[in-house]
């Protein structure tokens, strides 16, 4: 009895690290798998280093407004890139991969250059 | 909704955390977590033990901490989890698991409201002798808690997923 139950415990923490493993996939980049971009643009809002990612936004060329999702706060800060350094309306280019859904103007960066510098957010990438 | 967003996107607590520093959303993550973790660890004791398991403890026995850890967690987790939340409350505008989410934690603890109210309930917490259905109506109580904070918790997860 006390056997079943422990092969029954042990099923049903497989079965959770499974789903687990599965949701962990979908972490990071995947989301943004609709090809490498290289954009750039004017930086509208500064970079924020308050949520989970880092975030900023620019507008490139032909007027359209992007998201740029950076590495987490820690992360961009330790590139360099932190939340005043690049001020508003400056030209930066960014390399990363745009969001899997094209309605929406989102691109997860590696590496934002700015003025010569380059931040390398994500260098292994 | 998305007005209710915006407004506590543009609050004074989302502006000071914010403005705390680049660990400071890690760092109200990791209080989430360990709220979490004491919520549902006390709730997965208490609802096994409701639906039979350790069943040489008494519920009442079993009950003295794990209730008061799990309220303790749970206000830990809501304290944490709105101040994540108003950093960028817009971001969760269209994310179904946060939709499904926040009503099924309400639906949770009006459950304890009604648990709290049953007869099986009460002479089990202050370790009265049983009455027939008694096993039965606390089998059925746990069972129902277990699933409801087992997808609160699965949608919290998930909703940085989406």
């Amino acid at each position: 009895m006390v056997s079943g139950i422990h092969a029954r415990c042990a099923l049903l923490g497989l079965l959770l690290a499974s789903l687990c493993q599965s949701a962990m996939a979908h972490h990071g980049w995947s989301g943004n798998s609709a090809g490498d971009i290289e954009l750039t643009g004017v930086v509208e809002s500064g970079v924020s280093l308050a949520g989970p990612h880092g975030t900023m936004q620019i507008r490139d060329a032909e007027g359209q407004l992007w998201d740029i999702t950076l590495a987490p706060g820690p992360r961009t800060h330790r590139a360099g890139l932190k939340e005043n350094t690049i001020p508003v309306g400056a030209t930066v280019t960014v390399h990363g991969q745009r969001n899997a859904d094209e309605e929406r103007h989102e691109a997860k960066v590696r590496r934002v250059i700015w003025d010569g510098t380059e931040f390398n957010v994500y260098p292994s990438r | 909704m998305y007005e209710a967003m915006l407004w506590l996107e543009g609050s004074a607590l989302a502006e000071s955390l914010r403005g705390l520093g680049v660990w400071s959303y890690g760092i109200i993550n990791l209080l989430h977590i360990l709220g979490i973790g004491t919520l549902f660890g006390a709730v997965l004791i208490l609802d096994l033990r409701l639906l039979g398991t350790w069943s040489s403890i008494t519920v009442a026995t079993i009950a003295r901490p794990t209730v008061p850890l799990a309220a303790c967690g749970f206000v830990v987790a809501v304290c944490s989890g709105v101040s994540m939340f108003s950093i960028n409350a817009t971001e969760y505008h269209g994310n179904p698991f946060f939709y499904i989410k926040l009503p099924t934690l309400l639906v949770a603890l009006i459950n304890i409201g009604v648990v709290m109210r049953m007869a099986a309930w009460r002479r089990a917490v202050v370790g009265e002798a049983t009455q027939p259905g008694d096993r039965r109506a606390l089998a059925v109580a746990g069972s129902v808690s277990l699933l409801l904070w087992l997808v609160v918790l699965s949608c919290g997860r998930m909703i940085g997923y989406w």
